[in-house]
């Protein structure tokens, strides 16, 4: 008898999986859901294929046209919105062993990779050519590059160079027909952000930047005000490579947890990257005391700079945290985040980076435990970050699972008619990463969607969840 | 403080409080996986990453999941390396961590693996795990070297050294000798380290062999104790202090490895490595050395003392250096899988252009041999000790 087991196993022969206990360790991303929350689906997957090349992520993508599986696929898993994590079970498509990168055109500056290709190793790849990323996931020694582009977003280097839907030039996709198809320009577009619901990304061609030494200066700026002028400044009269930002919450955080002490204790700090031939220091210097701040010594900044790859050691505080991460209009900040302090009483850390379109990407952190009976309860402070910055013209990161509802407002009307139009065409059976983009529906529960009810309990239960503080747990 | 599975688990689990915190603030964000020795062997399913473990163990604590064979079996097919717990977000001591699990599962009776209990039947018997009679411990000893019946100084020898790569530990004893340091060994006296036991769970047997050479070091009256071997400097150095303790026995020696050791010597001017050996060397950073010792100077300032010497580095060196593959028990029971790690070390110390490897930890040595004559690689392999005594020599 023919099963998909069977037609998986003849395909991949020992990288698929039908092991429960390897299965379970697929039904989850970098988001810790309170179990009330994950049981509302069938997270569980019923396979895990591991491919290593298009050819075999057609077949398996054929395997569940043909039974009409659902296909799940997954990087490494790196984001907390759900964009990796079954709903209805099925496949689950793990990227990660794609990792071979294809070729390099030194004279483009192109590089063609495999999906699972890691940020941080393709650095090592490229420098081989005096190539680099033009930008990277604060995820890069472990984030994936097909990953990245499904789920969209901005990095280390989007001062200067965009998005990740800027930097990517083509992809090849395969559909659950079997074929690979290859894409760029609008068409692509609609490939970006929307976490594989249209077929998984095989190949990425890539834009790269000459590779070049940076360095780091930073200034402290006093306000919420002095920091929106200082930046605004930035942008008009020099050319950084990066900028990020810190609050005064988010420093001590990080204090705690390195066992250091914070640069400062109220604030922001402002962290510059400027390529070593054309270094910023004096710019940043200059325009900082103009609005009265004051620059940082090198080592604060360098000491950032170094660290940009671990912005969650300040999870060592938790030792959980709730996350809110949204785009703000870098204009709107000092207004916008006035609110959000005020509605989050208690410890509150924020970073950012500055985007080249004039936005801030904000992770705002709040310290919980996930494992408290309270944390559910909690849960919906994570969301008030996001309900100001749409007040200011804001708007979500990303929209995956946990935010699908948002997703018409963030792709704008036109991208997200297109990716409808186009998933019924390519998707008629809602099969590719079902329950991404379109919200998916509560298990047993036809018309109830997740995104919506967390919006709604979000909307309902932030009042008393800012009222529920945590209190971190001292270590005897 | 500590945290106990719920029974509808197959078997209980107690791991100390601070161990399960720890792993509660695990970012899942997958650092540990893309650095890990033997995740590569899993066949690229996630639960043979370190973020996976972390998740396993947190479930099973939980009463969520059960230890099963596979997931114990998982749980030893790891080298100890650090590397996992070297590049942490949260700086989680994954080490401490696997070992704990591994003590864990020793006591619930579903560890350790067949091979680990093999070694722990040979170091009941013999007091070292390969089986070897304790009369053959200074078998390694050239006729000039002259132990002192009593010294400040105690050289450990280690098993692997002892009994099966000696050159370490010959070409150790003759620098001292050079460099008039007074020294004892305690041949016949001396037992394992307990490494082996302590990184693969079998802390009963490991307590045993920490009391004797604890009381070994008492009567000797040491003050300072040199190894040239990773795995018994890191014993010595960070877990003989907490069982003393525990054991309510003293220990109050300096512990170095041979490394520091010559360094130092070689900084005091009291080593002077005059003879120019032409070659161009690569070092490996054995992980017991470099991670768990923060030992990555020391290797390279002895190569940069010796005239003629060039370094060149591999691609993964320092706090990122790949592992031989033997550490963990990994080499005892999983002899295929350390063998291709070792391999694949060999390769990349091939990719430098350097004529030799060279190193200084006996395990990781004997890990090398095998591997570069299983793909007869055109590499020589020699300790930094050796070329360091060779240019001591006129």
């Amino acid at each position: 008898m023919t099963t998909f087991e069977n037609d998986l196993t003849r395909v991949l022969g020992p990288r698929v999986s039908f092991d429960p206990e390897v299965l379970a360790a697929y039904d989850h991303d970098l988001g810790e859901m309170p179990r009330a929350l994950t049981a509302l689906f069938q997270c569980a997957p019923q396979a895990v294929a591991v491919p290593r090349d298009a050819a075999e992520v057609a077949a398996v993508l054929g395997i569940a046209g043909k039974y009409r599986l659902p296909v799940t696929p997954r990087g490494q898993a790196t984001s907390g919105y759900g964009g990796s994590v079954p709903v209805k079970a099925g496949i689950v498509l793990d990227l990660s062993e794609m990792t071979r990168v294809l070729s390099v055109d030194q004279a483009l500056g192109t590089v063609d990779v495999q999906p699972g290709v890691v940020w941080n190793e393709l650095s090592r790849e490229l420098a081989k050519y005096n190539l680099d990323n033009r930008i990277t996931p604060t995820s890069a020694p472990s984030s994936t590059v097909g990953g990245w582009f499904a789920m969209g977003g901005v990095g280390i280097g989007s001062m200067t160079y965009g998005s990740i839907a800027d930097v990517v030039r083509q992809i090849d996709v395969a559909g659950l027909d079997g074929s690979v198809t290859t894409y760029q320009g609008r068409d692509m577009e609609l490939f970006h952000q929307t976490c594989g619901i249209l077929g998984v990304v095989t190949r990425l061609r890539l834009a790269c930047r000459q590779a070049c030494e940076m360095r780091a200066c930073g200034a402290l700026l006093p306000t919420p005000e002095s920091l929106a002028a200082c930046l605004a400044d930035l942008r008009a009269g020099s050319s950084p490579y990066s900028l990020s930002v810190q609050s005064a919450g988010y420093m001590k955080m990080r204090a705690q947890a390195e066992g250091g002490e914070a640069p400062a204790e109220s604030g922001f700090l402002l962290v510059a990257a400027y390529p070593a031939t054309a270094p910023g220091d004096a710019f940043l210097a200059k325009t900082a005391s103009r609005h009265g701040g004051r620059p940082v010594d090198e080592r604060v900044a360098r000491h950032d700079w170094e660290g940009r790859f671990y912005p969650m050691r300040i999870k060592k505080n938790g030792p959980s945290m709730l996350v809110g991460e949204v785009y703000l209009p870098e204009g709107a900040f000092p207004a916008a985040w006035r609110e959000i302090e005020a509605a989050l009483p208690g410890p509150l850390g924020l970073e950012a980076v500055a985007t080249a379109d004039g936005r801030l990407a904000m992770l705002i952190y709040i310290p919980d435990n996930a494992k408290s009976l309270l944390y559910p309860l909690r849960m919906p402070k994570a969301m008030i970050p996001l309900a100001v910055a749409r007040r200011f013209g804001g708007s979500v990161y990303s929209p995956g699972l946990w935010f699908a509802r948002h997703s018409k407002e963030l792709f704008g009307p036109a991208k997200y008619r297109a990716v409808m139009e186009l998933k019924k065409r390519l998707d008629p059976f809602n099969l590719l990463n079902p329950g991404k983009i379109t919200g998916a529906n509560v298990l047993g529960l036809p018309g109830v969607e997740i995104s919506s009810l967390i919006g709604l309990a979000g909307i309902l239960a932030a009042p008393l969840s800012r009222r529920l503080p945590y209190q971190r747990r001292e270590l005897a | 403080m500590t945290h106990t599975a719920p029974t509808n688990s197959a078997a209980r689990m107690d791991l100390p409080g601070d161990l399960t915190y720890a792993m509660d603030t695990c970012a899942r964000c997958g650092f540990c996986k893309t650095v890990c020795t033997t995740y590569p062997f899993g066949g690229g399913f996630e639960p043979f990453s370190p973020r996976a473990k972390v998740h396993y163990l947190k479930e099973v604590l939980a009463g969520r999941a059960e230890l099963s064979p596979a997931w114990v079996d998982r749980m030893y097919q790891c080298t100890t390396c650090e590397r996992c717990a070297e590049v942490c977000q949260t700086s989680i001591p994954l080490v401490h961590l696997w070992e704990a699990a591994r003590s864990a599962l020793v006591t619930a009776g579903l560890g350790p693996m067949p091979a680990h209990k093999k070694i722990r039947e040979f170091v009941e018997k013999w007091g070292n795990p390969y089986g070897e009679s304790c009369e053959n411990q200074a078998q390694w000893m050239l006729p000039e070297h002259k132990p002192a019946q009593s010294a400040e100084l105690l050289l450990f020898g280690g098993c692997t050294a002892s009994y099966r790569m000696p050159s370490m530990l010959r070409n150790g004893a003759s620098i001292l000798q050079h460099s008039d340091i007074p020294y004892v060994f305690a041949a016949g006296k001396e037992v394992c380290c307990a490494s082996p036991f302590l990184r693969t769970g079998q802390d009963e047997v490991a307590a045993k062999l920490i009391r004797s050479n604890l009381e070994l070091f008492a009567e000797l009256g040491v003050k300072r104790i040199v190894s040239p071997c990773g795995g018994c400097s890191k014993t010595l150095k960070h877990d003989y202090p907490k069982w003393a303790k525990k054991l309510g026995l003293p220990f109050d020696a300096e512990v170095v490895h041979f490394s520091e050791m010559y360094a130092g010597l070689i900084a005091e001017g009291r080593i002077k490595p005059n003879r120019t050996l032409d070659m161009t060397v690569t070092y490996h950073d054995p992980c017991h050395v470099g991670r768990s010792q923060g030992l990555y100077d020391q290797p390279r300032a002895i190569l940069a003392a010796i005239p003629g010497v060039t370094l060149v580095e591999m691609e993964n060196v320092r706090q990122s250096a790949r592992c031989c593959g033997a550490g963990g028990g990994v080499k005892a029971n999983y002899p295929a899988m350390a063998g291709e790690i070792a391999k694949k070390r060999v390769k990349e110390a091939m990719d430098t252009g350097a004529e030799t490897l060279v190193t200084m930890c006996p395990f990781c040595q004997a890990s090398f041999d095998a591997a570069i004559k299983n793909i007869g690689a055109p590499l020589g392999l020699i300790g930094v000790d050796e070329l360091l005594l060779q240019a001591m020599t006129p």
